[in-house]
């Protein structure tokens, strides 16, 4: 059985800023990750590896992003996935979510046309727009099944946990379909350094437009139906009064109270 | 050409009522109590006034008029020494240097090959590490302003100050009269390594500017030209163990001035500026192993630090009641630790950083496998992280058991208020690490304590912690702790590898190095603080004449 | 344009059964599907199709063609509330700003209210300002589903062709726009903040990017109808007026069972008192900073005393000290009450996401470096477990003085 995991990776979110004067983002010091949501997506699929042995699961990670975004893809070999793919050319820049789904749909269908699950992250942490999931499931033609927090798989169907606003739905779907994950488990994963070192063994290759099918109608920033116009920062917060109540907590509460007071609060 | 005459600087004085000051021992203990404790949480600290000097003119000043009066004076800065040396034991006046925190600039010494960065004493570890990992230096703060270094800075790669005692809220200052150290100090050594330079306030209201390298000691001493005369500063006789050390005052027959008041927990002088040395940040991946005895754990600390063909950053170690605990905590709430289920049947693990390059990972892994399969263990048997993120996680790890005891401790107060954890600092050399951790094991279930061992086992320091369950316990860990402290000098080992003397650990520096050398500790101050007023009651008792 | 292929096209049939406007039809004699002119391109068969054999080819519309879109559409998501449909807040909330913009652009404001058994709800949409009230009922819509939704959605805006349509950023609301969108190739904006009309009429969609830490403002210039979410909570709810009224459409819905993929197996409720965080004016919130489950009484107890509303981090939730319905976050809930206290929560982007639009915000917590100070209006640093009893207390005496003094 073929588990395509989708995975991106994205600046640690919260440490990246505009610079108030130019409007541009200021990405120094701020570090790359495999995004967190994608994580789970990964634990997920690798959990269903070790759950079911008989179905000889195989994951794939696929991720669309420049170079550098290699080393989320080794994280995941190193996290247990069997093979990675990056879908990485200068024609796919620019491209919005639409053209993101195009790109990975088309990435799927070259590369892995037989898979029977795709599992994904709830949303990516920069654009927290949650959309390329459902997006791809479309392209794709198969169901989707969103804020999964746990899956099973039963014959040639999924079942899947997810959470609503009342509380969880148990929903179930015929595979092929696609899941997004929007809770892992409590406990994150570590690699060995067994798996640190194997990883470095297995297939990590880059793809580009043209291996996939991928022209300009389809990807980049033409093909995009949505356009950034601007990009600001948001209007300053706080910047109000700092108490020290470390040494006297009674001091600290009273002045609190005196601000709820003085706020019409009470 | 290095003397061993250093003449002082005269600073002129500023009139003391424009320095901000707080009056009032009752409304310094109700409303600013902060300042009479440290994290050593003892009690008895009091004071008539705190002053709040901006500079070191004010500094200086201050401290000229306090030795007229001769008014005891403890230096208060971050309050993070967990031995009571900013804690105002005897009265007096509390100086804090809150106001003197900021980062003056930074230079390349180009003889050295080195950079450097000079900042006031109260700038914290982790505010230090802030601006020069992300170069937040002004343009005209390059030391000398002409080189215009900070243009240059700004081109290289990612620079830091790689001591890391935990506590990144620690004052530099602090971190210098105290010489600490930490994990990393296996591969970099202490605080004393990475001074350049520094300036410092003696009772007289004169400073001494001292980079490293200009003083040498001639003849077992120092002379000082002050304004009205001379001071001389006879270098003790003793030798200090060749283990990590942070007891007492550092002595070697040519040694430079610098180190003598670099540790001297302010005994000596009043730092008010240094230069640090900063160093390249490289990739390191952090790395547990799990060891099913606890033997086995020692013999692979034993060949990573002597056989491997890399350099760990560090080498730390935790004990089987450190994993239980652990454990117990993962079950209670995982994300605390945030790391995989420790297995039942593991009873030691060791904590390590690496050197971490795509271009060696696989010979230091395999390295490292080799020599975990000569310790019953394997590559299977560990964690790995080397994004920043990943190795967050480790250090989390490493601090979670500190907090735990602390949080039990806490707990056990509630019932017994008198009750203190008590926890060990002690090294010993290479050679002897079995043997004490032998000899803790063995004497510790004897007495039947509850305790837990974790530490930095690269320099053979490891703190135990006896976590006493009523009086009894507390009275039986004391007496455990001079014999430990007896044992580690017999081998070849110091009583405080890094939280230094303070208030609390004279009987300690006793044990070491008897009276008669603790004496000549005293006579160096005498010289230099005739009427004892600063900081007494650091290092050793004196009477401060009044 | 809708384009057969011919080899993979097999004659099965299944397009014309599925396809909502009997656009495209399989004759008998070719045995090939064909394209009649009246399809919408909502692109209903092109899922449906199990072998591929048909593609929509979207050229971006012209300038010229842009004008033939009119309308602003909102999707009219509603839920049962003890079994009882009740239209969401957020949809309301959209008919507010949703007035505005149609005001501005001079059109017409219409709700696309599918379901089943929900005429009912007509009435109160008009009450909010709609013009008109597009209703698609049918049995296969009575729960949400991705397929069943997306499907009537989809085929509505084809045949609309509305300029622009807005949804809630609920969970069904993000689990059907993007659907809707990838099947109509138009432009989505998540979770939008801010909305506007620009000098060509079109509409600017501001959101935060980055956790919150950047703001980003976003055109979809050449695709028709524009499309956003916006998060509940953003936009102000309209004043009711039972005096106003509105045209009603009904939509003939063609949906079949079999093209509806999930099967909801189960429910489970989880609330185990109504919670409503969302609605509360003055929350008290807690992060791990509280230690230990037992301790969040003491935070209750404020709560009670202020007559605020209990709530948390995710932190909390994850290790079940507080139901999911009490989590302040981005993985929770969005709230914007008139006072936020934080105690004890450091202020991850994920948690500040969810309730930085506070009007005030008041911050406790032992670490100075707690990123949550930097938008807290009163920023303290102390241990919490001894300043909320004492402000309890404070608050306590407070209220018994001015009840004495009342009496």
């Amino acid at each position: 059985m073929k588990i395509i995991v989708l995975v991106k990776q994205v600046p640690e979110a919260d440490k990246v800023a505009v610079n108030p004067e130019t409007g541009t983002l200021i990405r120094e010091g701020v570090a790359s990750i495999l995004n967190p949501f994608c994580e789970y997506a990964l634990d997920e699929a690798v959990r269903l590896k070790e759950e079911y042995p008989e179905k000889e699961i195989e994951v794939i990670a696929i991720s669309m992003g420049p170079p550098q975004a290699k080393s989320a893809l080794m994280r995941c070999l190193e996290l247990g996935a069997d093979r990675a793919y990056l879908l990485s050319d200068r024609k796919f820049a620019g491209s919005d979510v639409w053209a993101t789904s195009n790109a990975l749909s088309l990435g799927v269908k070259k590369l892995v046309p037989d898979f029977d699950l795709i599992l994904t992250g709830k949303q990516a942490i920069d654009g927290d727009t949650a959309q390329v999931p459902p997006e791809t499931a479309e392209h794709l033609g198969i169901p989707q099944i969103t804020y999964g927090v746990n899956t099973k798989i039963e014959n040639k169907k999924i079942v899947v946990k997810r959470e609503t606003e009342e509380g969880y739905q148990i929903v179930s779907t015929r595979l092929p379909a696609l899941v997004t994950m929007s809770k892992g488990s409590n406990i994150r994963r570590m690699p060995s350094m067994k798996q640190i070192l194997e990883a470095r063994k297995k297939t990590l290759e880059i793809v580009s437009a043209e291996d996939i099918g991928a022209d300009d109608t389809k990807v980049g920033l033409n093909a995009s139906p949505t356009q950034v116009a601007k990009v600001f920062a948001p209007p300053e917060k706080g910047g109000g009064e700092i108490i020290d109540g470390r040494e006297e907590p009674k001091l600290a509460a009273k002045k609190i109270f005196d601000f709820l007071i003085a706020n019409n609060f009470i | 050409m290095t003397d061993n005459i250093i003449i002082t600087e005269t600073i002129e004085e500023v009139p003391l009522e424009t320095i901000r000051v707080i009056e009032g021992e009752e409304e310094i203990r109700i409303s600013h109590p902060g300042y009479l404790f440290d994290e050593s949480k003892i009690s008895g600290g009091h004071a008539e006034k705190i002053f709040f000097p901006k500079n070191e003119q004010e500094v200086a000043t201050i401290i000229k008029k306090l030795n007229e009066e001769k008014i005891p004076v403890t230096i208060s800065a971050a309050r993070t020494g967990i031995v009571g040396s900013a804690v105002p034991l005897y009265g007096g006046v509390i100086i804090s240097f809150e106001q003197l925190n900021s980062v003056k600039g930074i230079g390349y010494d180009e003889e050295e090959k080195r950079w450097f960065v000079r900042l006031e004493p109260n700038v914290t570890l982790s505010e230090l590490n802030d601006v020069v990992k992300l170069k937040k230096f002004e343009e005209n703060q390059s030391i000398p302003p002409e080189k215009n270094w900070v243009e240059k800075f700004k081109e290289l790669n990612t620079y830091y100050y790689p001591i890391d005692p935990t506590e990144t809220s620690a004052a530099i200052g602090g971190t210098i009269a105290a010489n600490a150290s930490g994990a990393r100090s296996f591969r970099y050594g202490a605080t004393r390594e990475w001074v350049k330079r520094i300036r410092v306030v003696i009772p007289t209201g004169e400073i001494l500017d001292i980079p490293r390298g200009k003083y040498r000691a001639k003849d077992g001493n120092f002379i000082i030209k002050t304004k009205e005369g001379e001071i001389k500063l006879v270098i003790p006789s003793y030798e200090m163990p060749k283990a990590k050390n942070a007891a007492g005052l550092y002595a070697k027959t040519d040694m430079d001035l610098i180190d003598l008041f670099i540790g001297s927990e302010g005994i000596l002088g009043i730092i008010t500026e240094a230069e640090l040395w900063i160093k390249e940040y490289e990739s390191h991946m952090s790395n547990v192993a799990f060891f099913d005895n606890e033997i086995d754990a020692l013999h692979f600390v034993d060949l990573l630090r002597k056989k491997s063909t890399f350099k760990p950053e560090f080498i730390e170690f935790f004990d089987k009641n450190a994993l239980t605990l652990l454990r117990e905590k993962q079950e209670e709430d995982p994300k605390f630790v945030d790391m995989p289920t420790i297995s039942k049947t593991v009873e030691a693990a060791i904590s390590f950083d690496l050197p971490f390059d795509e271009e060696t990972i696989e010979t230091i892994i395999s390295e490292v496998g080799d020599f975990l399969g000569q310790c019953n263990s394997s590559l299977e048997n560990t964690w790995c992280g080397y994004e920043e993120r990943e190795r967050a996680r480790f250090k989390h790890f490493r601090h979670a058991v500190p907090e735990i005891v602390n949080n039990l401790i806490a707990e056990r107060k509630k019932t017994y208020p008198e009750i203190h954890k008590l926890g060990t600092d002690m090294s010993v050399t290479d050679e002897h690490l079995v043997d004490i951790m032998q000899f803790y094991h063995k004497k510790l279930e004897e007495a039947g304590l509850e305790y837990v061992i974790w530490g930095h086992i690269g320099d053979n320091h490891v703190h135990v912690n006896i976590l006493p369950r009523n009086m009894e316990d507390l009275e039986q860990g004391k007496l455990l702790y001079k014999k430990f402290a007896k044992k580690a000098v017999e081998f070849g080992g110091s009583v405080s590898a890094e939280h230094g003397i303070g208030k609390i650990k004279h009987e300690y520096l006793l044990i070491m190095y008897g009276e008669e050398n603790v004496d000549q500790m005293r006579q160096v101050k005498l010289s230099i603080d005739p009427n004892c007023i600063l900081n007494p009651g650091n290092i050793f008792d004196i009477e401060v004449k009044k | 344009m809708l384009i057969v292929d011919m080899e993979k096209c097999i004659g099965c049939g299944i397009c014309e059964k599925v396809c909502p406007f009997g656009a495209i039809i399989v004759p008998t004699d070719t045995k090939k599907a064909k394209v009649l002119e009246n399809c919408t391109l909502c692109g209903t068969c092109v899922n449906a199709c199990p072998y591929g054999a048909l593609t929509i080819e979207r050229k971006t519309v012209s300038k010229e063609q842009l004008s033939q879109y009119t309308g602003v559409f909102i999707w009219g998501e509603w839920e049962k509330r003890e079994n009882i449909p009740h239209i969401k807040n957020v949809v309301l909330e959209l008919l507010g700003k949703g007035r505005e913009l149609a005001d501005r652009v001079n059109e017409e404001l219409t709700v696309v209210l599918a379901g089943y058994n929900v005429e009912q709800l007509v009435s109160t949409l008009f009450h909010h300002g709609a013009d008109k009230v597009i209703l698609a009922e049918h049995e296969l819509l009575e729960a949400y589903t991705t397929d069943g939704y997306a499907t009537v959605i989809s085929s509505i805006i084809a045949a609309k062709k509305p300029s622009i349509v807005l949804y809630g950023a609920t969970p069904n609301g993000r689990d059907l726009a993007p659907r809707v969108a990838a099947r109509l190739g138009l432009g989505l904006t998540a979770d939008c903040t801010g909305l506007d009309i620009d000098k060509e009429n079109q509409l600017v969609q501001t959101r935060p990017a980055f956790g919150g830490n950047i703001m980003a403002s976003i055109l979809s210039p050449y695709t028709r109808p524009q499309m956003s979410t916006v998060r509940p909570n953003v936009f102000k709810k309209p004043k009711e007026d039972k005096t106003k009224e509105g045209k009603t459409e009904i939509f003939e819905v063609k949906l079949k069972r079999s093209s509806i993929r999930t099967r909801i197996l189960e429910e489970i409720h989880v609330l185990d008192e109504v919670v409503n965080i969302e609605e509360a004016d003055k929350l008290v919130s807690v992060g791990r900073g509280i230690e230990s489950k037992e301790n969040i009484k003491i935070a209750q107890e404020l709560a009670e005393a202020m007559g605020a509303t209990l709530s948390g981090s995710r932190a909390l939730v994850d290790i079940g000290w507080l139901p999911h319905a009490r989590q302040v976050g981005q993985s929770g809930k969005t709230v914007s009450p008139n006072l936020y206290l934080a105690f004890g929560i450091s202020g991850a982007v994920q948690h500040l996401v969810g309730m930085k639009s506070s009007d005030v915000i008041v911050a406790v917590n032992n670490d100075p470096e707690a990123p949550i100070f930097k938008v807290a209006n009163l920023s303290v640093i102390g241990d919490i477990l001894k300043i909320i009893p004492e402000l309890t207390k404070l608050v306590r005496e407070y209220n018994t003085k001015k009840e004495s003094e009342e009496i």
